[in-house]
């Protein structure tokens, strides 16, 4: 399922900077960016699960989620610099600060890193939500779906804390899921789009 | 609202491009870029200097037609858009 998670994030990645490489858009290079690290911890999540050391698995776990963590700031960081044209309900920006001192752990890094990775994905989705209330775009409401699977898988997986064992592959398959609501609007752009020789490829570069 | 460089670029060139082949042959004059880019004069100019140094737009006596590469570019600048636009973000 990782590598299911790490093929998709390559290709909307690989997409991504073949529309940086063609109008040079800085919102697609940081999309680039967060599919890339996204990958890169689906990657080091896959090869973790390999290691029989169990201290050094969960350590490259650990590294491959902090990964993913940097992956959806830099998704965030993208809607943090964006302006709508109708204000959402203020409310909104309080909903991570009031869950996080029920989610933040102190007693393990892993669970910390996914506790930062929850509350930008629940920011991330929550924006995408609000642009779709703005232009009403099938796929805005998808990919912001998404975003919210990624996000309850990470409380899933979080949970697995508590209740070892109990919601671990779940939450894997909820995080797999949440990509594939993801790959779905993004798939009618074609998987060759951009591709090295393709029309898109380096047209402009303004 | 808030527009982006690259999505003036591509106001200009679909002026461009409206004036270069739909009914209009001739190509844009520059008050057809300042009226439909709504961009400053000043700025204008800057910015199709570069689109022509780039081989996006050509000056056709006086006039401003777009080339092949700049339609190739208005192509993929609505394309990748799109994709922007499904995370909810600005090209």
């Amino acid at each position: 399922m990782n590598l299911v998670g790490l093929a998709i994030s390559a290709f909307i990645g690989r997409f991504a900077y073949a529309g940086y490489s063609a109008i040079a858009s800085p919102n697609l290079l940081r999309l680039t960016f967060a599919f890339a690290s996204i990958g890169i911890g689906f990657a080091l999540i896959a090869g973790g699960l390999f290691i029989e050391t169990r201290d050094l698995s969960r350590g490259v776990i650990t590294a491959g989620l902090g990964a993913q963590a940097v992956g959806y700031l830099f998704i965030a960081f993208s809607h943090s610099i964006k302006t709508f044209d109708f204000a959402p309900p203020r409310y909104f920006a309080f909903i991570p600060l009031a869950i996080t001192p029920f989610i933040i752990p102190g007693n393990s890094i892993e669970h910390l890193v996914r506790s930062i990775s929850f509350i930008l994905l629940v920011y991330v989705s929550i924006e995408t939500m609000a642009s779709h209330v703005q232009n009403r775009r099938t796929s805005t409401l998808m990919i912001g779906s998404g975003l919210g699977l990624l996000a309850l898988a990470e409380l899933m997986a979080w949970y697995n804390f508590v209740y070892p064992g109990l919601f671990f592959h779940v939450a894997i398959a909820v995080k797999v899921g949440g990509f594939g609501l993801m790959f779905v609007p993004f798939s009618k752009f074609g998987l060759t789009s951009g591709m090295p020789g393709g029309s898109l490829n380096k047209v402009g570069g303004v | 609202m808030y527009r982006t460089h690259v999505s003036i670029i591509a106001d200009i060139l679909s002026t461009a491009k409206q004036y270069s082949y739909e009914g209009y042959e001739n190509g844009a004059t520059v008050t057809h870029l300042i009226r439909k880019a709504n961009v400053p004069h000043q700025r204008l100019g800057s910015m199709v200097s570069h689109l022509m140094q780039s081989g996006l737009l050509y000056e056709d006596s006086t006039k401003y037609r777009i080339s092949d590469k700049g339609i190739m570019f208005l192509q993929a600048y609505h394309e990748f858009k799109n994709f922007a636009e499904s995370f909810g973000l600005k090209v």
